[in-house]
C-alpha cells in the first residue's frame, strides 16, 4: 500500500506544475469559469492546446505507431489534475473518447486523417450522444440515420452537445438500424460541424457557459465516415467512457475551492472579529475538509483500480467516486455561500461580493454536476446492481 | 499509488475472520451483552495465541511488532464481528501510553502480559459532566509522601471488573497525569453500568486511594500529551472498527434485500431502497481509503493530526448513518431485540460518542487547518 505518486510520476507533476505556472496566462487560465476551464473555446485557448501538444503531452498513453509514448494512463490523469488545479483547457475528447475509439476501431482512412490532428491540437470535437427523448436512458437515441448511395442522410436531434459552437467535427451517434433492439441499431459518425443542414442553436444556462441543441436536416455522411462497424455504436460508447475513466472528472477544481474557501475565512473579519472564531464555521470547515479528503481517496482508489485494472474497467470505484463527488462540489459552494452569509447574494464578478463572488457564481455552474456525465441516479444504480448484487430496478 | 495488500496483510484478515467467526458469533455478542465482564473468554484466548493481542507491542516485549496499518486491518474485522473483547483499551490505548510514556520497569512488568492475554489493562478517563478534552479530567492528584492520593469520579470505564490495572488521567499539581492503579486498591469502589453498546463499563469512586510514586506514567504533567499522541492512533483504529461494522450490516441488509419480496418482488429492486445501500457502499468504500491513508501517514511518520480526526469523524456518521437506513430497510423486523441489525445499529452511536466525539473531532480539523 502506497498513497504516492512514485518518483517517475511525482517528477512528471512537478514538471507540469512548473510549465503551467511559467505560462500562467489569466485569459486562458480563470477559476471563475468553473467547469468550462476544461474547453479549448477560443482561440488563445486553441493557441494553449498548441503548445501543450509541442509539450508531448497529448496522445502520451497512444500506441508509439500512432505517435503516442505508450505510456500509463495515470500520467493523464496527472497532466489533467495539473491543467483544471491551474484552470486550464484539458486534455480530453480528442485524446480520449474519439482517439482511443479510433485507433482500436477505425478505418486506416479515419486514423490518418484524425489521429495527427488530436496529437498537434489542430481540432477540437463535440459529441453528440444525447437527445430530447435519449437522457438518463442514453442507448434511446432516435437520430435517424437512412441508407442512401455512397452514405447516410442524417435527420433528428441532439441535446447538450457542449462544445458545437466552436467545435470543428461532431462525433455523433444515430439509429442506423431501427428494427434492430435499442443497443445493436446504433452507430458511430464523424461530420463537419459546418455541414450544410446542420444547425447549431444555443442553450444558454445558469452556469458560465452556453450549451446546444443541434438540429439535422438531410445531413449527408460518406460511408466512410461511419466509425467501426454499422450497430456497433453503443458498445464503442461504453467502451470508450471506460477507457476515459483517467480522464474524465478531476478532483482539482473542488479541492481548489476548498482551498479558497479555508483561505478566505482564516482572513475574513466579521463584526471586528476573526470570523474563523465562529463555531459553526468550524464546524462547518471541518466538515467539508473531511469530505475533500474522502473524494480524493474514492479517486486514489479509482485509479488504482485503472491501473492495475488487468484490463478491467474501474467502473465501480468510478462510479462511487462520480457520485460523492459531484454532491460534496454543490454543497462545498452551498456551504460556503452559508459562510459568507448575505454578501454571498452580491453576484459574481463585482467587487462587493466575497471573493469577487466566485461561490456565488460556483453555486450556480455546479448544479449540473449530478445531472451530466451520468446522473447520480444512474451511478446509483450502477453500483447497486454490479458492485452490491442488487437485481434490475428499471 | 498503490492500493493492493502485502500477503501479510491478507493474511491478517484472513486469519483474523478465521477466529471471530468461529468465536464471534451472533451468539457469543448476544451471551456478552448482558454479562458484567462482557469477555468472551475463548475468543480473547485464541486472540492471544494468535498474537493480535501483541500486535502493537514490539518483539522486545513479546509483541508482534506490527504497525498501526496492519492493525486497522485487524479493526476493522473487529468491528465486522462486534467482537466483545477488551483489546482496544488494553492492548491499544494502554499498551500504546506505556510504550509511549511508561518507564522501563513498567513496561517489562505490563506489555508482555498484555501481549499473551494474561493481564488486561483499562483505561480510567471519562468524568461525569466533563468533556474530552484536556480540561475535562478532574480526577485529583495530590502528592503525599513518596506518592500520590487520588479523589474523584471515573465513569464509563469499560471492562474494569476484569482489570489486572487500570491507567487513570487524573489532574496534580503540574498539570494532568497518568497513573497505574491497583483496582483492588482501598477506597477504590466499582459500580457497574450498561452502556448503549452493551460494552460493560464501570463507575469507579476514588475516596483516598494510595498510588505509589512510581506508578506515575512519564515525567510530570506529560500526562495528557502522551493520551493525546496515543488517542490519535486509537481513533484510527476506532475508525477502521466502524467501517468492518458499517460493512458487515450493510451486507447483510443487501442479502435481505435480495430474498424479501414485497409487492411481487424483492425489496432491493425498488430504488428508493437499492439507492440507499448504493450511498451507504459509496461511503464505507471512501471511509476505508481513509482510515487506510491515515494509517499510512503514521506509519511513514508524517502527522496524522489531520487525517486520524478526520477519519473516526467520517467513519462513525457513516456507521451510524448506514445502520440507520438498514433498518429503515429491514422493515419493523429491526426494532426488535432478536434481529441482529439493533445490535449494530446501537454500537454504531455508541462508537461515535467515544473515543472523542463528532464536535471535539470537528474541533480538532478545524484547528489543524484555521489555526496553524
Amino acid at each position: 500500500m502506497n498513497f504516492d505518486f512514485s518518483p517517475e510520476e511525482q517528477k512528471f507533476a512537478e514538471e507540469v506544475d512548473q510549465w503551467l505556472t511559467e505560462n500562467h496566462d489569466p485569459v486562458v487560465m480563470d477559476h471563475h469559469r468553473e467547469n468550462f476551464t476544461q474547453l479549448a473555446d477560443t482561440p488563445e485557448r486553441r493557441a494553449f492546446m498548441k503548445k501543450l501538444a509541442a509539450q508531448g503531452w497529448l496522445g502520451m498513453s497512444w500506441p508509439k505507431e500512432y505517435g503516442g509514448q505508450e505510456i500509463e494512463g495515470v500520467y493523464e490523469y496527472i497532466l489533467n489534475e495539473a491543467l483544471s488545479k491551474h484552470a486550464a483547457p484539458q486534455i480530453g475528447k480528442g485524446v480520449g473518447i474519439i482517439g482511443k475509439t479510433l485507433i482500436r476501431h477505425g478505418s486506416d482512412k479515419l486514423k490518418d486523417e484524425f489521429l495527427p490532428k488530436v496529437l498537434h491540437a489542430d481540432i477540437e470535437f463535440a459529441v453528440g450522444y444525447s437527445e430530447p427523448e435519449a437522457g438518463s436512458d442514453a442507448a434511446n437515441m432516435q437520430l435517424k440515420a437512412e441508407k442512401v448511395d455512397g452514405g447516410w442522410n442524417l435527420n433528428g436531434q441532439k441535446m447538450w452537445t457542449t462544445s458545437a459552437h466552436f467545435a470543428d467535427w461532431y462525433w455523433v451517434g444515430a439509429r442506423t438500424d431501427p428494427d434492430k433492439s435499442k443497443h445493436a441499431g446504433l452507430s458511430l459518425f464523424l461530420i463537419p460541424m459546418d455541414h450544410p443542414g446542420l444547425e447549431v442553436q444555443s442553450l444558454p444556462t445558469i452556469g458560465k457557459d452556453t450549451t446546444n441543441q443541434v438540429f439535422f436536416e438531410d445531413v449527408f455522411v460518406p460511408d466512410d465516415y461511419l466509425v467501426g462497424e454499422r450497430g456497433k455504436g453503443f458498445q464503442y460508447i461504453s467502451e470508450a467512457l471506460d477507457l476515459e475513466r483517467f480522464t474524465m472528472f478531476t478532483l482539482s477544481p473542488i479541492a481548489n475551492r476548498t482551498d479558497v474557501l479555508v483561505d478566505w475565512v482564516k482572513a475574513a473579519q466579521r463584526d471586528d472579529a476573526p470570523l474563523k472564531n465562529d463555531p459553526n464555521v468550524r464546524r462547518t470547515i471541518a466538515q467539508i475538509v473531511t469530505d475533500t479528503a474522502v473524494a480524493k481517496g474514492l479517486s486514489t482508489r479509482f485509479v488504482c483500480a485503472a491501473k492495475d485494472g488487468g484490463g478491467k474497467p474501474p467502473t465501480i470505484p468510478s462510479s462511487q467516486y462520480k457520485l460523492f463527488t459531484t454532491s460534496l462540489s454543490q454543497r462545498v459552494c452551498k456551504d460556503a455561500l452559508d459562510i459568507t452569509g448575505h454578501e454571498g447574494t452580491i453576484m459574481e464578478g463585482q467587487d462587493e461580493a466575497p471573493l469577487r463572488g466566485r461561490f456565488e457564481g460556483a453555486y450556480r455552474a455546479t448544479m449540473n454536476e449530478t445531472v451530466g456525465g451520468g446522473s447520480s441516479e444512474i451511478q446509483k444504480n450502477i453500483i447497486a446492481r454490479r458492485h452490491l448484487g442488487l437485481p434490475k430496478n428499471f | 499509488m498503490d492500493l493492493d495488500l502485502s500477503e501479510e496483510q491478507q493474511m491478517i484478515i484472513d486469519t483474523t475472520r478465521a477466529v471471530l467467526g468461529e468465536h464471534s458469533t451472533s451468539e457469543v455478542v448476544r451471551l456478552m451483552e448482558d454479562d458484567p465482564k462482557g469477555v468472551a473468554e475463548e475468543l480473547w484466548k485464541q486472540l492471544s495465541e494468535v498474537g493480535f493481542n501483541g500486535l502493537l507491542i514490539p518483539e522486545s516485549y513479546g509483541g508482534g511488532g506490527m504497525t498501526l496499518l496492519e492493525a486497522a486491518f485487524f479493526y476493522e474485522e473487529l468491528g465486522r464481528f462486534m467482537a466483545p473483547v477488551p483489546h482496544f483499551v488494553s492492548c491499544v490505548m494502554s499498551a500504546g501510553v506505556l510504550l509511549e510514556a511508561g518507564s522501563k520497569a513498567q513496561k517489562e512488568t505490563w506489555l508482555p502480559k498484555i501481549a499473551d492475554g494474561s493481564a488486561i489493562l483499562t483505561t480510567a478517563w471519562y468524568e461525569p459532566g466533563r468533556g474530552q478534552g484536556e480540561a475535562g479530567v478532574a480526577l485529583e492528584a495530590v502528592s503525599s509522601g513518596d506518592g500520590f492520593v487520588l479523589s474523584g469520579v471515573k465513569r464509563s470505564v469499560p471492562y474494569a471488573a476484569v482489570a489486572d490495572q487500570l491507567v487513570v488521567l487524573a489532574r496534580t499539581a503540574d498539570g494532568v497525569d497518568l497513573f497505574l492503579v491497583d483496582p483492588t486498591s482501598e477506597g477504590l469502589t466499582l459500580t457497574f453500568h450498561q452502556s448503549q453498546g452493551r460494552e460493560p463499563h464501570y463507575r469507579i469512586d476514588f475516596d483516598g486511594v494510595q498510588v505509589p510514586a512510581e506508578n506515575r506514567i512519564g515525567a510530570a504533567g506529560s500526562g495528557w500529551a502522551t493520551w493525546n499522541t496515543v488517542m490519535h492512533d486509537g481513533i484510527i483504529l476506532q475508525a477502521a472498527s466502524a467501517v468492518g461494522g458499517a460493512d458487515r450490516c450493510l451486507m447483510e441488509t443487501v442479502e435481505y434485500a435480495n430474498q424479501r419480496v414485497q409487492f411481487d418482488k424483492p425489496l432491493g429492486a425498488f430504488q428508493a431502497l437499492a439507492h440507499y445501500m448504493a450511498d451507504a457502499s459509496t461511503k464505507i468504500d471512501g471511509g476505508r481509503v481513509l482510515v487506510h491513508e491515515a494509517a499510512w501517514n503514521r506509519v511513514q511518520g508524517r502527522s496524522v493530526a489531520r487525517f486520524a480526526p478526520m477519519a473516526k469523524l467520517f467513519c462513525a456518521e457513516t456507521y451510524r448513518e448506514t445502520t440507520r437506513v438498514c433498518a429503515q430497510i429491514w422493515g419493523g423486523v429491526a426494532f426488535t431485540i432478536e434481529y441482529d441489525v439493533q445490535m449494530f445499529f446501537r454500537r454504531a452511536k455508541h462508537l461515535q460518542l467515544s473515543w472523542w466525539d463528532t464536535p471535539y473531532l470537528e474541533e480538532l480539523v478545524a484547528a489543524d487547518v484555521l489555526d496553524r
